[in-house]
C-alpha cells in the first residue's frame, strides 16, 4: 500500500504531504520524503546517459529499502512528487500522471498562491481516491 | 555422496595443476627430467573449451609425475572416477633400446602392456643415447625407433617421438609438446564429456526426492575445477554461475526450512573473497548447504576466477549487486540492529529520524530464537535494572512528544514465537496482546505497569523451571547477547557492544562517518539529519556547544526548505542547548521561531510556555538590549482601502493592522513604525512612535500612531520595531491577510501598497475679493471676501484681518458671513431674484452668521468648513482730499491708486492651525462721481454756460436730489439764483457708468471787490446731494449705518463735493510767450536741439507789487524728464525791461530721448499770474521726434 504521498516544490519545500498509515508516524515519513530529495537531486544533476530518460519525468525507485520503497516523479516546473510505499512496486508513471493532473488542477485555483502549501480539500480527497484506487488495482 | 565432500575438498585443495604421468620404462627419467621440466609450464597450450572450440592458453602449469610415485599409485577406480580431475592427463612412456632384438623380445611386449589401457592418453618418447660420432649406434637407434614408429603409430595419430641425448634435436621439444598437448586436449574433452553427462543425469532427477544438492555440487565443482586447472577460467566461472543459480533455485523453491547459517564465531567479519573461509563440511546441512556460508563461498570462488581473468572491475560490480541482493536475504536472517537486541536501544534517541532510518532496516528473525543461557539470571536482572533507570527524556518546554518506536514493534512476540520450545502464538499473544511492546517503554506509567506485571509473572526463582513461560524482554536481550557473543569475532565490535557507553561511542563514530560520507556525496539532507543525531549524542554527553552547532545546521536546513513539521522536532532541542549555554539572543530567537511555526505543530500550552519564556527573558536582567527579528511572528500592514491622504504639512493619525502570532496577549513597551518614501530614497525612513505601551491580542490588532507632518510623497510601511523589556524586536514582514504565511523563505516581492500619500503643496483655500468694482470712499462699505476651501476642511480656521493705511474696519458692526454659491450658479438665480432686490444678500435661505471681530481676527464658523462662503467686512476708506473735477480740455488724469486700499488677510487653518494662507486684497474705493466741466457756450452778454458732467464711478444707481455750485472768486451766478439748476430736474437718476450733465449759468465778475481779495475760495465747489442704491455683491452700495435698517433714508443724505477750477480768460495780457519754430530738419532722438521762447512785454509794467527787480522775470522750464534731457539752467531770472515792447529770447538746449509725438518742454513764468500771460500756441501741443539716424560706424566694408 501507499504509506505516504508528497508534493515538494521546486525549492524543495513541502507543498503537500499526507501519510496513509495507521501508526502515528507521520514525522517519520516526513523524514523519508525529505531525505529522498537528496536522491532526486542526484538523479536530476547526474542524468543517466541513456537516451530515453531524457524527457522522462518518472524517476523510478529512489530508495531500495526494505520496509518502504520511495518513488519519485519530477515535473517540468521542478515540482517533485514522492510516494512511499510498503511492499508495492510502482512500475510506471501512471499513478504519478494522475497525481500530477490533480496537482495541476489544484494549483490552477486562482486562490492558490504559487509556492504555498496546497490546502485544498478537494485535492486531498482526490489524492486519497487515487491512492485507494491504486492500492486496489495493484493488489488485484 | 555427501560423505565424499571432505575428501573432495582436500583433494581439490591439494592439486591445482595438470598432471602428466611418466612411465619410466628404461630408467631414463633422472637423465631427461631436467630437460622435460624446463618446458613447464607450457608456454602455449591449445585446448578445447566446453563448447569444443579451440582456445589458446598461455603458461599452462603442469607437473610430470612418475607412475611409480605414491601420488599416482593405489587409487581405487571409483575414486578415480570421482576425482578425475587429479588423474594424469597424459602418460609419457620413456624408452630406450640399442638392440633390435631386445626391442622385439622385451620392450615391445612391455610397451604393448602399458598402452593397452585405452583410457589413458599416452605417447612414447624414444631416447637415443648414441653419440653422433658413433655411426653404428646411431644407425641402430634409428632402426629401433623406426620399428617403434611402425608398431605404435597409427594412421590417425603419431604417438612417438625421438630424443637424441647427444645430438642436436631442435624439433623434438616442439614435437613432444604438441603431442602432450594433444593428449591433454583429448583427456580434457573426454572428462568434460563425462561430467557433462553425469550432471545432465543428475539434473534430470532434480525434482525427485532423492536428489541431493551436494552430489550436484561435487560434480559441478569438479567440472569447474577441471576447467580452472586447464586455465579455462571462463568456463570455470560459467560453471560456478550455474551452480549459484541452481543453488538459489533449490534454496528458494522448496518449502523446506533451511538453515541460513552465519551464527558461528567470526561470521560477523567480511570473508567475501576467501573461498576457504569455512570448510564446506561445516556448512553442509542434510542435502544442501547453509545459505550464508555457501553463497559467500560461491562468490569467493567466482571472484577468484575473475581475478585470474584479470577482471577486477567485474568483481566489484558483481560484488556490489551481490551485497545488495544478498543483504536482503541476509537481513532476513542476520543479526542487525544489534544494539537494540541486547537492550541498549535506550541510548538511542527516539527521534523520528532514527525511527525512520531504522524502519528502513530489517531486523533479525532467526528461525529459532536463541534461548536464555543457564545461569544468566543475574544478567537478566541487570538488564531490567537498566530499563528502570531509563528516564524517558522530556523535551524542553515540557513538550510532550510520543517517542517513535525504534525497536521492531513485534520483537517480543516474534522472539517468543520463534522459540523452539514454545508453541506458536498462545501465551505470547496473551502477554502482549493488550499492549504492544512498542508502547511498552513509551510512557513511564505504562512501562512500570508492564514491568511489575512481568515481575509477578516470573521471579528469578522460577526462571529455570518454567521453560514454556514466554521470555521477557530482558531475557530476550540476554539471550541475544549471548548468541551474539558466539558470533562476533571482531573484538572492536564486541567491545562496542559490551556496555552502553561503548555502544554510544560506536554509535557516534558510525554517525560521524556516515554523515561525512553523505556530505561528501552531496546528500546534504542525509548528512544534516545525521548531524542532528550527532548533536543528540553530544547533548547527552554535555557537549552543548557542539550540539548547538549541529542542531543549528539541522534547523537551518529544515527552515530553509520549509519543512516545519521536522523543524518543530529539532528546534526545541536547539533552544535547550542555547538556554544551557546562556546564549540569550539565540534562545530568544529560537523561542520566537518556535512561536512562529504552524500553530498546529504545538499545543496551546506549549506555545504559551514559549511566550512566557520570551517575556521572562525580556524582563530579566540582561546587560544589553537584545535585537531580535520577529518578522515571522508579528506582521503588519496598512488598513485595506485607499491610503491615508494628507495635505502637505498636515499631521494625522495612521491606523495600522498588526497581527500577533503570540498565543496570549503581549505587552509591547514601545512600538515604532517606520515610513519609507517610495520615490525618494535619500529621505530615509521616518519613524513614527506610539508613545504608550501597546497590548497585542493574538491575531489581528489595529493600532494608531500619530503622524507628524511629512514631506510630500507617497509612503509605504517600513519596519516595525519596539521593545519588550530589554528585547529590541524588529519586524519587516508585511502580511496580506494574516500571519499564516510565515514560511518567509518563499516570500514574494510583495507589492508594497502606499499607506500614506502626502500631496504636494497646493492651494487649500482661496480668499478673494467678492467684487471688483469700486466702493464708495469715505463711507462705511461692506467689503466682501470670498472664502473658498479647495477640498480641504476649514474647521476651526481663524482669519486675521489687517487693513492697510487709509482703511479702517467699522468695529461697531458685526462681520457678516454667509454661504456663497459660485458665480455661474448665482447668475441663474439672479434673474429670479430681481424682484426682491432689496435684500442685499445673494442667497436667502443659506447659512448666515454674524461674527465679531476680536483682536483683529475672527473664527470661522463650522458650517463654513467645507462650503464656499463670503465674509462681509464693514470698512471705511478714508480720504481727506477733496475730489477734483477736470476740464474737458485736460482730460481726466485721476490716478486709480488714490482709491486703492488693501486688506491683509491671514487664514490659519488645518488640524492644528498648521496651514497658513495669506493674501492681501486690494479694494478699490472711489467717489461716486467724477466731475468734468466745459464751457458750453459764451453768450454775448458775457454769460457763460458751464456744463458740469457727472460720470458715475460706481456700479450702482445714483439718485441726485440736489446740486449746487459754490463759485470761486471772480465768478457769479447769473440772476439771483442760488447756484442750483432748475429744481424740476431732480431727482436725477444716473445709471451705473453713465453720465449726466448739469448746466450752470455764470458770468465773470467784472470788478472783483477788494474784500474778496483774501481769496477764500480759490476753487469752485460743486455740491451734490445724492442717494445710492446698490448691491454689495456688485459694488458700491448704501453705506453701513449704525441702525442697519434705515438704509433708504440715510442714502438720500449723502453729499458729494468736488472742487472745480474755473479759469478766467486772459483779459489783460502783459506778457506774451511764444514758442519759436523748431529747425526744419525735424528732431531726432539724441540730437541736440535748441528750444527757444520769445518773451515780450505787451504793456508797461505798472504793478505796484513789491518787486525788487521789476526789470527781471523769473522763468522755469518744465519738461517730462522721461522724454527730454535739458542742458542749461532750467530756472533763472532774465532781465526784461519794463518798457512795453521789450522782448527777449530764452533758449535752452534739449536732447529728445524718445521718438514719437511728445510734449515739448514748456516755459513757465511763475511770478506772473497766468491770467496775464498770453501764450502761443495757447494750449498744450505736441511735436514730432524722429528715431535716431542709423549709425554705420560699426559697419566695416568687406
Amino acid at each position: 500500500m501507499i504509506a505516504c504521498v508528497a508534493v515538494v516544490g521546486h525549492q524543495n519545500n513541502p507543498l503537500y504531504i499526507q501519510s496513509f498509515t495507521e501508526a502515528d508516524d507521520a514525522l517519520k515519513l516526513h523524514h523519508i520524503v525529505h531525505c529522498s530529495l537528496d536522491v532526486v537531486d542526484e538523479r536530476v544533476n547526474n542524468p543517466k546517459k541513456s537516451g530515453p530518460t531524457l524527457n522522462e519525468t518518472f524517476l523510478g525507485l529512489l530508495y531500495p529499502t526494505e520496509n518502504y520503497k520511495v518513488y519519485g516523479y519530477l515535473t517540468n516546473t521542478k515540482v517533485k512528487f514522492i510516494i512511499v510505499t510498503t511492499h508495492l512496486d510502482v512500475r510506471d508513471a501512471d499513478f504519478f500522471r494522475r497525481f500530477h493532473a490533480a496537482y495541476v488542477d489544484a494549483v490552477s485555483n486562482p486562490f492558490h498562491v504559487p509556492g504555498k502549501k496546497i490546502t485544498s480539500t478537494t485535492f486531498a480527497e482526490r489524492v486519497s481516491t487515487i491512492v485507494k484506487s491504486f492500492g486496489l488495482s495493484s493488489a488485484g | 555422496m555427501a560423505n565424499y565432500l571432505a575428501q573432495f575438498q582436500s583433494i581439490k585443495s591439494a592439486c591445482d595443476h595438470i598432471v602428466i604421468a611418466v612411465e619410466d620404462v628404461s630408467d631414463l627419467w633422472p637423465t631427461v627430467k631436467s630437460g622435460f621440466e624446463e618446458r613447464l609450464p607450457f608456454k602455449r597450450a591449445c585446448l578445447n573449451n566446453k563448447t569444443r572450440n579451440l582456445v589458446f592458453v598461455e603458461n599452462l602449469p603442469a607437473e610430470f609425475i612418475l607412475t611409480t610415485d605414491s601420488r599416482l599409485r593405489s587409487r581405487f577406480p571409483q575414486e578415480q572416477l570421482l576425482y578425475w580431475f587429479r588423474e594424469p592427463y597424459a602418460t609419457v612412456v620413456l624408452v630406450t633400446c640399442e638392440d633390435l632384438d631386445e626391442f622385439k623380445t622385451i620392450l615391445k611386449p612391455r610397451l604393448k602392456l602399458i598402452v593397452q589401457n585405452d583410457e589413458r592418453e599416452w605417447l612414447i618418447v624414444f631416447v637415443s643415447k648414441a653419440h653422433p660420432s658413433n655411426d653404428q649406434a646411431t644407425k641402430m637407434a634409428k632402426k629401433v625407433y623406426a620399428k617403434i614408429e611402425v608398431d605404435f603409430n597409427s594412421k590417425k595419430r603419431e604417438r612417438c617421438c625421438k630424443l637424441d641425448l647427444h645430438g642436436p634435436e631442435p624439433s623434438f621439444w616442439e614435437d613432444l609438446e604438441s603431442k602432450i598437448m594433444e593428449s591433454i586436449r583429448n583427456t580434457l574433452d573426454r572428462r568434460v564429456q563425462f561430467y557433462e553427462d553425469e550432471i545432465r543425469k543428475l539434473s534430470e532427477q532434480r525434482l525427485m526426492p532423492v536428489w541431493n544438492f551436494c552430489n550436484f555440487f561435487i560434480l559441478k565443482e569438479s567440472m569447474a575445477f577441471i576447467f580452472e586447472m586447464a586455465h579455462l577460467h571462463e568456463d570455470a566461472l560459467r560453471e560456478y554461475d550455474e551452480l549459484e543459480l541452481c543453488y538459489l533455485e533449490t534454496v528458494n523453491v522448496s518449502g523446506k526450512q533451511r538453515e541460513f547459517g552465519g551464527i558461528d564465531h567470526g561470521d560477523d567479519q567480511a570473508a567475501l573473497l576467501s573461498p576457504a573461509n569455512k570448510a564446506l563440511t561445516q556448512i553442509v546441512q542434510d542435502d544442501s548447504f547453509r545459505e550464508f556460508e555457501f553463497r559467500q563461498y560461491l562468490f569467493a570462488s567466482q571472484s577468484k576466477l575473475l581475478f585470474k581473468l584479470n577482471r577486477p572491475y567485474e568483481v566489484a560490480s558483481r560484488g556490489y549487486s551481490f551485497i545488495i541482493t544478498f543483504s536482503k536475504s541476509l537481513a532476513k536472517h542476520e543479526f542487525m540492529r544489534l544494539a537494540y537486541l541486547i537492550g541498549y536501544g535506550s541510548a538511542i534517541e527516539r527521534s523520528p529520524v532514527n525511527s525512520a532510518s531504522l524502519s528502513m532496516l530489517p531486523w533479525p528473525k532467526p528461525s529459532v530464537w536463541p534461548s536464555v543461557p543457564p545461569n544468566a539470571s543475574s544478567e537478566v536482572i541487570a538488564k531490567e535494572k537498566l530499563f528502570l533507570q531509563e528516564i524517558p527524556k522530556v523535551k524542553h518546554f515540557g513538550i510532550q512528544r510520543k517517542p517513535l518506536p525504534l525497536e521492531p514493534s513485534v520483537l517480543l512476540r516474534e522472539a517468543n514465537r520463534r522459540r523452539a520450545s514454545l508453541s506458536v502464538g498462545n501465551v505470547s499473544e496473551m502477554f502482549d496482546g493488550s499492549d504492544s511492546d512498542a508502547s511498552l517503554r513509551m510512557s513511564p506509567s505504562n512501562k512500570s505497569q508492564v514491568i511489575t506485571m512481568s515481575r509477578t509473572n516470573s521471579s528469578p526463582g522460577i526462571f529455570e523451571s518454567s521453560i514454556d513461560r514466554p521470555m521477557r524482554l530482558a531475557e530476550i536481550f540476554v539471550a541475544s547477547e549471548h548468541a551474539l557473543k558466539h558470533t562476533i569475532s571482531n573484538p572492536d565490535l564486541w567491545k562496542s557492544l559490551s556496555s552502553v557507553e561503548e555502544f554510544e561511542q560506536k554509535y557516534l563514530d558510525l554517525l560521524k562517518g556516515a554523515a561525512d560520507n553523505y556530505h561528501r556525496s552531496w546528500w546534504k539532507r542525509h548528512g544534516v539529519v545525521l548531524d542532528g543525531e550527532i548533536a543528540a549524542v553530544c547533548f547527552k554527553r554535555g557537549n552543548f556547544d557542539l550540539a548547538a552547532k549541529s542542531y543549528e545546521k539541522v534547523c537551518a536546513l529544515y527552515s530553509g526548505e520549509g519543512w516545519q513539521d521536522l523543524l518543530a522536532e529539532v528546534l526545541p532541542n536547539l533552544a535547550e542547548c542555547q538556554k544551557i549555554l546562556n546564549d540569550k539572543a539565540g534562545y530568544l530567537l529560537s523561542c520566537v521561531r518556535l512561536l512562529s511555526l504552524d500553530k498546529g505543530l504545538f499545543s496551546k500550552k506549549e506555545r504559551q510556555d514559549f511566550q512566557s519564556e520570551v517575556i521572562s527573558l525580556a524582563h530579566s536582567e540582561m546587560q544589553d538590549p537584545v535585537p531580535l527579528d520577529v518578522s515571522s511572528l508579528i506582521t503588519f500592514s496598512g488598513n485595506p482601502g485607499p491610503p491615508l491622504e494628507l495635505c502637505d504639512g498636515d499631521p494625522g493619525t495612521l491606523s495600522v493592522t498588526v497581527w500577533s502570532g503570540f498565543p496570549d496577549d503581549i505587552t509591547l513597551d514601545s512600538l515604532n513604525l517606520s515610513l519609507t518614501a517610495t520615490y525618494n530614497a535619500d529621505e530615509g525612513a521616518k519613524t513614527l512612535k506610539s508613545s504608550t505601551a501597546t497590548v497585542l491580542k493574538p491575531g489581528k490588532n489595529t493600532i494608531t500612531v500619530d503622524l507628524p507632518p511629512q514631506k510630500p510623497g507617497s509612503y509605504v510601511l517600513g519596519v516595525l520595531t519596539g521593545h519588550i523589556g530589554l528585547l529590541r524586536f524588529r519586524s519587516h514582514s508585511f502580511s496580506k491577510v494574516g500571519p499564516a504565511d510565515s514560511d518567509d523563505f518563499m516570500s514574494y516581492e510583495k507589492p508594497t501598497r502606499p499607506i500614506l500619500k502626502v500631496f504636494n503643496p497646493r492651494s487649500l483655500v482661496d480668499l478673494a475679493a467678492a467684487i471688483s468694482s469700486p466702493l464708495l470712499i469715505n463711507e462705511a462699505q461692506w467689503v466682501g471676501i470670498i472664502v473658498r476651501p479647495v477640498d480641504y476642511s476649514l474647521k476651526g480656521a481663524v482669519l486675521h484681518i489687517d487693513t492697510g493705511p487709509g482703511l479702517k474696519i467699522e468695529e461697531s458692526h458685526f462681520i457678516e458671513m454667509e454661504s456663497y454659491i459660485s458665480v455661474s450658479q448665482s447668475v441663474a438665480n439672479l434673474g429670479n431674484r430681481h424682484g426682491s432686490q432689496k435684500d442685499s444678500s445673494l442667497i436667502v435661505n443659506k447659512d448666515f452668521e454674524q461674527l465679531h471681530l476680536n483682536d483683529g481676527k475672527i473664527q470661522l464658523p463650522d458650517w463654513a468648513s467645507n462650503v464656499n462662503s463670503i465674509l462681509w467686512i464693514p470698512v471705511r476708506a478714508l480720504n481727506n482730499n477733496l475730489a477734483r473735477g477736470s476740464s474737458s480740455v485736460t482730460p481726466q488724469t485721476q490716478s486709480i491708486v488714490d482709491g486703492m486700499r488693501t486688506i491683509a488677510l491671514k487664514l490659519e487653518f488645518g488640524v492644528s492651525h498648521n496651514q497658513i494662507f495669506e493674501r492681501t486684497i486690494a479694494v478699490h474705493f472711489t467717489a461716486p462721481f467724477h466731475v468734468s466741466t466745459r464751457v458750453s457756450d459764451k453768450c454775448i452778454d458775457g454769460t457763460i454756460l458751464l456744463q458740469v458732467m457727472l460720470h458715475s464711478q460706481v456700479k450702482a444707481s445714483l439718485t441726485i436730489s440736489d446740486a449746487w455750485l459754490d463759485l470761486q472768486d471772480g465768478f457769479v451766478h447769473t440772476g439771483q439764483g442760488n447756484g442750483r439748476p432748475t429744481s424740476g430736474f431732480f431727482p436725477l437718476v444716473i445709471s451705473p457708468t453713465s453720465r449726466a450733465g448739469l448746466l450752470f449759468s455764470i458770468y465773470l465778475e467784472k470788478t472783483p471787490t477788494e474784500v474778496e481779495v483774501e481769496e477764500l475760495r480759490p476753487d469752485s465747489i460743486l455740491n451734490i446731494q445724492y442717494g445710492i442704491s446698490g448691491d454689495r455683491t456688485v459694488g458700491a452700495h448704501t453705506p453701513v449705518t449704525s441702525n442697519s435698517t434705515g438704509t433708504e433714508d440715510a442714502g438720500e443724505s449723502l453729499i458729494f463735493r468736488s472742487a472745480l477750477v474755473l479759469q478766467r480768460p486772459v483779459l489783460d495780457p502783459s506778457l506774451a510767450v511764444g514758442f519759436l519754430p523748431l529747425p526744419s530738419g525735424g528732431l531726432r532722438v539724441g540730437q541736440l536741439v535748441s528750444m527757444q521762447w520769445r518773451v515780450e512785454r505787451l504793456k508797461d509794467f505798472e504793478e505796484n507789487e513789491a518787486c525788487q527787480s521789476k526789470d527781471e522775470v523769473l522763468y522755469e522750464v518744465n519738461a517730462n524728464s522721461d522724454n527730454w534731457m535739458i542742458a542749461g539752467r532750467k530756472r533763472g531770472h532774465i532781465s526784461l525791461p519794463t518798457k512795453q515792447g521789450s522782448r527777449i529770447v530764452i533758449s535752452i538746449l534739449c536732447v529728445p530721448l524718445v521718438a514719437g509725438y511728445v510734449r515739448p518742454p514748456h516755459l513757465d513764468l511763475p511770478d506772473v499770474n497766468e491770467a496775464n500771460i498770453s501764450s502761443n500756441p495757447p494750449g498744450p501741443h505736441l511735436i514730432c521726434v524722429l528715431p535716431p539716424a542709423l549709425s554705420s560706424s560699426f559697419c566695416v566694408p568687406a
